[in-house]
């Protein structure tokens, strides 16, 4: 059929998605990890793969289920495969958490956890990447945003083969010297393919799209825009195969990053015109929640690289790449990444219970599932509290971070729970809530006919 | 004196044919300064809507026998482009009893605008509606409700077109989009 049915599985993505960002807030407010810890550290790392997997990953995973039939106009591959591919995910992070553990030595040394994280995770994402792939290669040809997605599988596989790398290392399973190199001097790579490729190149092409069709302004397709995606597509090749090779030959990396740096650089100064553009050009005037709080997560997603570009002016970009590091992860990613949540919960919410009796009774709008008044509160003191805590970590001040972070898990808490009223449709009124021939949304599944 | 170019669709219209895509490859080719005279065998008030969105004043004339005379003179600038219809299988279908313009409500407004329209009409009847994307969720919701479409992007390429027969896929397998 052509068009696109709802993701029977994405809201358990969402639901596992926000509980992963709340632990990891805990663990934040709690004083486990950077800054009290090493960036390195195996506390850090455990924080750390929390946000990227158990946040970012399953957040973006989730939303690519849904929105990838919608860039391409055709359903996806499968509605059953990312059942098993969460499970895969969500049972992969346990022996990763024990595998940083037992680096920490907090453990004795069990090496079967390195290798059972990495079948885990490895077949998991390749359950996601298998279903995304083989729907994005039926429709061919793609379209830009469509490839900006393309890059962005490329990138988390590219990020995953890395991270496998390091735990058969860790563990003692790897003896070839260029992988052992690669364990060495890889770390680089596997955080910009995750977090500039997986994450930020996928998130710029979605934004495209979303931030087009919420405020009516015309999609972007000209010259400019196919230049941030060659600009981008080089860059993160600069730094996943040109890196690679250079580790391979005993180059170092400083060339490959220094070219990435300059194309990346060029790239996000393109999008930057773009977003611009379509904030500017929108038809709506009066915007959404999803979009005025993108854009505070658009501005920090520039505060973060002009902040890195006055660092490494100052020579004090290795002693602050932490504190960047977190605003660009918390600041940008995440904030773009709650505020799109809060529209596509309400979206597919509203489609699954309502799209079977529209028009035929009257039934709600889409924003009468939201408060966003009340939910905007949340997002401004999430934003505050992300500001906060990166001044505190710019300055080194680890007790009030812990405080900056406490107050990001109280916003994302508030968030969390104006998700829950909308999939449990409390925000709707008595008598529109649920007409004859509507069915209440599961909380973790969609119901999805055929 | 503006210099008409004519078509004369009696012939299409009688046979049973649908001329809707034959009016449009002749308003397409019309020189700035050019009308176009068309001759049918009903008043093609649908026809009005459709070439007055693209700037077209129009003059009727009856011609007697149930036939009409009309002219249609470019007035202003077009505000879309003519609507390509996606001709896939399916036979003839009758012209729109209904246009709607879409194009400036958020989603999913115009979804819902669709369906609830959809479910005024009456079976074999044709809905059709301009819109600024391709209406993902809406073919499903049209495939279980029984509905046939066709669709496409006009030249310009933002706007998207679509047609709605009511009613015309019951019975076949679900998802009988053309």
């Amino acid at each position: 059929m052509p068009g696109a049915t709802l993701s029977r599985w994405t809201p358990s993505y969402f639901a596992a998605a926000v509980l992963f960002l709340l632990a990891a807030e805990v663990l934040m407010t709690l004083g486990i990890g950077y800054p009290a810890a090493a960036l390195q550290a195996p506390e850090t790392l455990i924080v750390v793969h929390f946000i990227t997997i158990g946040w970012l990953s399953l957040l973006m995973c989730g939303a690519l289920f849904q929105f990838v039939p919608v860039l391409v106009a055709k359903p996806i591959y499968s509605n059953r495969l990312p059942l098993p591919a969460l499970l895969l995910i969500l049972a992969g992070l346990a022996p990763l958490t024990g595998s940083f553990l037992q680096l920490g030595g907090y453990h004795s040394s069990e090496p079967h956890c390195f290798i059972v994280a990495s079948v885990l995770l490895g077949s998991g994402f390749s359950l996601v990447l298998w279903n995304l792939g083989r729907t994005l290669w039926d429709a061919r040809p793609l379209t830009l945003p469509a490839r900006f997605v393309t890059v962005g599988l490329f990138c988390v596989a590219a990020t995953v083969t890395f991270g496998i790398v390091f735990l058969l290392a860790f563990g003692g399973f790897v003896t070839v010297p260029f992988l052992l190199d690669l364990k060495a001097q890889g770390v680089p790579l596997h955080v910009i393919a995750g977090l500039g490729g997986w994450l930020t190149f996928t998130a710029m092409g979605v934004s495209h799209r979303l931030l087009a069709m919420f405020m009516l302004s015309p999609e972007l397709d000209g010259p400019a825009t196919r230049w941030t995606f060659y600009l981008g597509t080089l860059s993160l090749a600069l730094v996943i195969a040109a890196g690679t090779a250079a580790i391979g030959i005993g180059y170092g990396l400083d060339f490959a990053l220094a070219a990435a740096c300059v194309t990346g650089l060029a790239c996000l100064a393109l999008y930057g015109r773009d977003v611009l553009q379509l904030y500017r050009k929108r038809v709506r005037r009066v915007i959404e929640l999803n979009s005025r709080m993108a854009s505070i997560a658009l501005i920090n997603l520039a505060a973060a690289i002009l902040l890195a570009i006055a660092c490494a002016i100052l020579g004090i970009l290795e002693r602050h790449i932490g504190a960047l590091v977190f605003l660009f992860t918390f600041g940008w990613l995440t904030g773009l990444g709650l505020a799109k949540l809060y529209k596509i919960a309400a979206f597919v919410t509203w489609l699954e219970c309502y799209g079977p009796v529209l028009g035929k009774t009257p039934t709600p709008r889409v924003q009468d599932l939201v408060v966003e008044p009340r939910a905007i509160k949340w997002f401004w003191f999430y934003f505050a509290a992300v500001a906060i805590g990166t001044l505190c970590l710019l300055a080194e001040a680890s007790l009030p971070f812990r405080v900056a972070a406490a107050a990001m898990t109280v916003a994302t808490a508030g968030i969390a729970f104006e998700l829950l009223r909308t999939r449990r449709l409390v925000n709707v009124s008595d008598a529109l809530r649920l007409p004859a021939g509507a069915r209440r949304p599961r909380l973790f599944f969609t119901f999805v006919p055929g | 004196m503006t210099d008409f170019v004519e078509l004369d669709v009696r012939p299409t219209l009688r046979a049973g044919g649908e001329p809707f895509g034959q009016i449009m490859e002749t308003i397409n080719s019309l020189k700035p300064d050019q009308g176009l005279r068309l001759f049918a065998t009903f008043k093609p008030a649908p026809l009005f809507h459709v070439l007055g969105a693209q700037g077209f004043t129009h003059q009727e004339k009856e011609l007697g026998g149930g036939e009409w005379q009309v002219d249609f003179i470019r007035s202003g600038p077009a505000t879309h482009a003519s609507p390509p219809v996606n001709d896939g299988k399916g036979g003839e279908w009758p012209d729109p009893i209904q246009e709607m313009d879409n194009r400036e409500l958020d989603p999913p407004e115009p979804m819902v605008r669709i369906l609830a329209a959809t479910e005024k009409m009456a079976n074999g009847e044709v809905l059709a509606a301009l819109l600024c994307r391709e209406p993902i969720f809406l073919f499903p919701e049209l495939a279980k409700r029984g509905h046939a479409w066709r669709g496409g992007f006009e030249p310009d390429g933002k706007t998207y077109r679509v047609l709605i027969r009511v009613g015309a896929a019951k019975g076949k397998a679900k998802g009988a989009g053309a």
